[in-house]
């Protein structure tokens, strides 16, 4: 039984930070109709901002500033490049921003090297005890600060100015407009508050378990991609349903896998994600809480 | 919009320049008008003049690979300038073409289509998917290709050098060594945590095999290079029991795994092939756990051996490049280039330095010493075996020189029983 718990709370904890992964893939979309495939670079530049200025400045100092260096790039992938493609064709947006994940990966592979980067994180790889169960203290910490981020966004959401006009601007974009609300200004806010989401999905997805940053993190953070797509291209609650399912399945089918391998061979885990968005896609083939009407590519 | 236009146009220009570099016309198996017959009465092919011996490289100088892959560029281009000072080969010097395929099997195939009228042989081409795609036109135009990596699906080719034992081979020996050395007894469970793929696949063939040979059960774990978070396949083989791990994999996987096992109170030996151990991983959180359970076993000598080979090739990297990042890829590129010196050596006094030359003289090579720099008596005249059954086994070990001090150079039972195909 505690066996079972440890693979539950794995996959939770896990499916929390890809869920702040899906969450900026979701919130990029509903401000300006983008699927971002850069997004998984932009989560690999905030682990590697922290791992290059920890030392200097102190981890936390380093995450700030991570998350604003990951805010910024998203911006100004949007500035320079979304604005004035998106409105027109979503799919030319999604290959252009194949081509920036291409571009921003390969510089920060550059940089990397065969190096595994550490983050210098205050809980290092300490684990908490729970009984017979144990849980990475990173992932404990990874699972009180999404909570954090998604009850404020939660609020930026519902209750600010600035995040009903985001939603007015996702519901309606040419209505928002003459209402008043500045599609530019909603656009720019969405990415950044992506590239937040990202830099700090970044350092819990590099931290222990995981051994520190490295280029594959990028390919990591695709992982969330299946989470995005069944929790509804456009829901931030979605993302965060859907990170929890694809956490969950992902720990339980591997952590079953001998008793598995009989019926699905082996490495099925890595494959169970995509197995579970494409049967919840046919029976709700606009995910979990997705809109109906959210335009798909 | 208005950057479609320029898009478009750089796409085209790309896509032009690509597809003509694919179009050579030249057979790569035709003698070259440059050969010829030199003064010296040896036949001469492809990438030989009277004065100069062209070898190529395809290696991943843009993609994932790229660090390493630039300590073996520099590393291969000392030797050969080391070579040509002490009078070269065949009285010519050794030019070398330098190619990035950036990780690409699509790009690696056209570079080679490209480079391989001009080049007598090819001393690497980097990567799995990358070397897969070129061995087999390699083979049908008779080119040497060595240097890439130690998968046995490689063997199969003709024209192919690997340099060392295969990675079944070095499973087989890493369950040899636990039964031998670590006390494991029959019975026991071994967790073969592998990636999907060549690589990958040989491992856990060569683990497969030794565990029926010596009475363990493997608790099999496929991953890919994108799942740098082990914990639940550890938790599933702390589950399971296991008294020891082999690992297929890359130095983030080693890292997560032997951090979650020890997190979890599985302290269990866990042996990684190569390339699972950088020293890079004794910064990180896992450096601990690395340093109590880890182990690495090598097809080649690792940094800190103190052969003769080993030590020409670290002293040789650092006058190149003296601030170098230095590890296993050191004294790989020294030797890949020494065993195709070897082949070319045995082309030239055979009168044949031709592409077709160099592959008949790698085959003739029945008993290859390299300075300790790979287990002495490598045998590549059987096709579709592995040269030796010989590896390194080495400790984690933050004293040591590239983080690896050497243990044993080995050579169990089930890795001497393995036999591909048999």
């Amino acid at each position: 039984m505690s066996y079972f718990l440890e693979q539950v709370l794995n996959g939770l904890s896990y499916g929390l930070v890809l869920s702040l992964i899906a969450a900026g893939f979701a919130i990029v979309f509903t401000s300006t109709g983008v699927l971002n495939f850069a997004h998984g670079s932009v989560v690999l530049l905030g682990a590697y901002l922290v791992a290059v200025l920890h030392d200097t400045i102190g981890f936390w100092p380093a995450l700030l500033v991570a998350m604003a260096g990951a805010a910024v790039a998203g911006v100004l992938i949007n500035a320079l490049l979304v604005r004035h493609l998106a409105d027109k064709n979503a799919g030319t947006a999604a290959i252009l921003m194949l081509g920036v994940d291409i571009v921003l990966l390969t510089e920060l592979t550059r940089r990397i090297g065969n190096q595994v980067l550490t983050l210098g994180a205050p809980w290092g790889a300490s684990v908490v005890r729970f009984g017979d169960v144990s849980l990475p203290t990173g992932r404990v910490v990874a699972a009180g600060v999404t909570v954090v981020a998604f009850a404020g966004l939660w609020y930026l959401f519902s209750r600010t100015d600035l995040g009903v006009g985001m939603r007015a601007a996702a519901a309606d974009g040419p209505t928002a407009s003459l209402m008043g609300i500045r599609l530019s200004r909603t656009a720019a806010t969405g990415w950044a508050l992506a590239g937040v989401l990202a830099a700090v999905a970044g350092v819990f997805l590099t931290s222990f378990p995981a051994p520190g940053v490295a280029p594959t993190v990028a390919l990591s953070a695709f992982a969330a991609i299946p989470a995005w797509v069944l929790g509804g291209f456009d829901s931030v609650p979605g993302a965060v349903v859907g990170g929890l399912v694809i956490g969950l399945t992902s720990a339980l089918v591997t952590g079953y896998e001998s008793d598995l391998e009989q019926f699905v061979g082996t490495g099925f885990g890595e494959v169970a994600p995509y197995v579970v968005m494409i049967v919840v896609l046919l029976v709700r083939p606009s995910g979990l809480l997705g809109s109906k009407e959210a335009v798909r590519v | 919009m208005k950057h479609l236009p320029r898009a478009r146009a750089l796409t085209l220009a790309a896509a032009t320049a690509l597809a003509l570099a694919a179009c050579s016309t030249t057979d790569p198996g035709e003698s070259s008008s440059a050969g010829g017959s030199g003064s010296d009465e040896v036949e001469t092919g492809n990438g030989v003049t009277d004065s100069e011996i062209h070898v190529g490289m395809l290696t991943d100088l843009s993609g994932p690979f790229a660090a390493g892959a630039a300590v073996q560029v520099t590393e291969t281009k000392a030797y050969w300038d080391q070579v040509n000072a002490d009078g070269g080969i065949c009285d010519r010097d050794v030019v070398v073409d330098v190619q990035d395929h950036g990780y690409d099997p699509q790009k690696a195939v056209t570079l080679y289509r490209s480079m391989a009228p001009d080049v007598i042989a090819l001393q690497q081409v980097l990567g799995g998917p990358t070397s897969a795609a070129v061995l087999p036109l390699a083979e049908q135009d008779d080119v040497y290709v060595g240097g890439v990596g130690w998968a046995g699906t490689a063997l199969q080719y003709e024209n192919n050098q690997l340099p060392g034992a295969s990675n079944a081979i070095e499973a087989a020996n890493a369950i040899d060594y636990m039964v031998d050395e670590l006390g494991m007894a029959e019975g026991s469970k071994v967790g073969v945590v592998y990636f999907a793929g060549d690589y990958g696949g040989d491992a856990l063939a060569g683990a497969e095999h030794a565990a029926d040979e010596r009475g363990v059960e493997i608790v099999a774990q496929e991953i890919t290079s994108a799942t740098t978070d082990l914990s639940a396949q550890a938790s599933a083989l702390a589950q399971a029991g296991v008294a020891g791990v082999v690992l297929a994999a890359a130095p983030t996987q080693f890292a997560s795994l032997a951090g979650v096992l020890v997190s979890q109170g599985a302290n269990v030996p866990i042996i990684g092939m190569n390339p699972t151990f950088n020293p890079s991983l004794l910064t990180t959180p896992a450096a601990d756990a690395l340093l109590a359970n880890a182990y690495s076993i090598t097809s080649i000598a690792p940094y800190a051996s103190d052969s003769e080979g080993v030590k020409a090739a670290n002293d040789l990297y650092a006058k190149a490049d003296p601030d170098g990042a230095i590890g296993w890829e050191v004294p790989l590129a020294y030797v890949q280039a020494e065993l195709l010196k070897q082949s070319l050596d045995g082309a030239c006094e055979s009168g044949n330095l031709t592409p077709e030359g160099v592959v008949a003289a790698l085959r003739e090579s029945s008993s290859v010493d390299t300075k300790g720099l790979l287990p002495d008596g490598l045998d590549y005249s059987q096709v579709g075996q592995s040269p030796t059954t010989t590896v390194y086994l080495s400790k984690v070990d933050a004293n040591a020189p590239a983080g690896l001090a050497l243990v044993d150079e080995l050579s169990g039972p089930s890795a001497e029983s393995f036999s591909y195909g048999g």
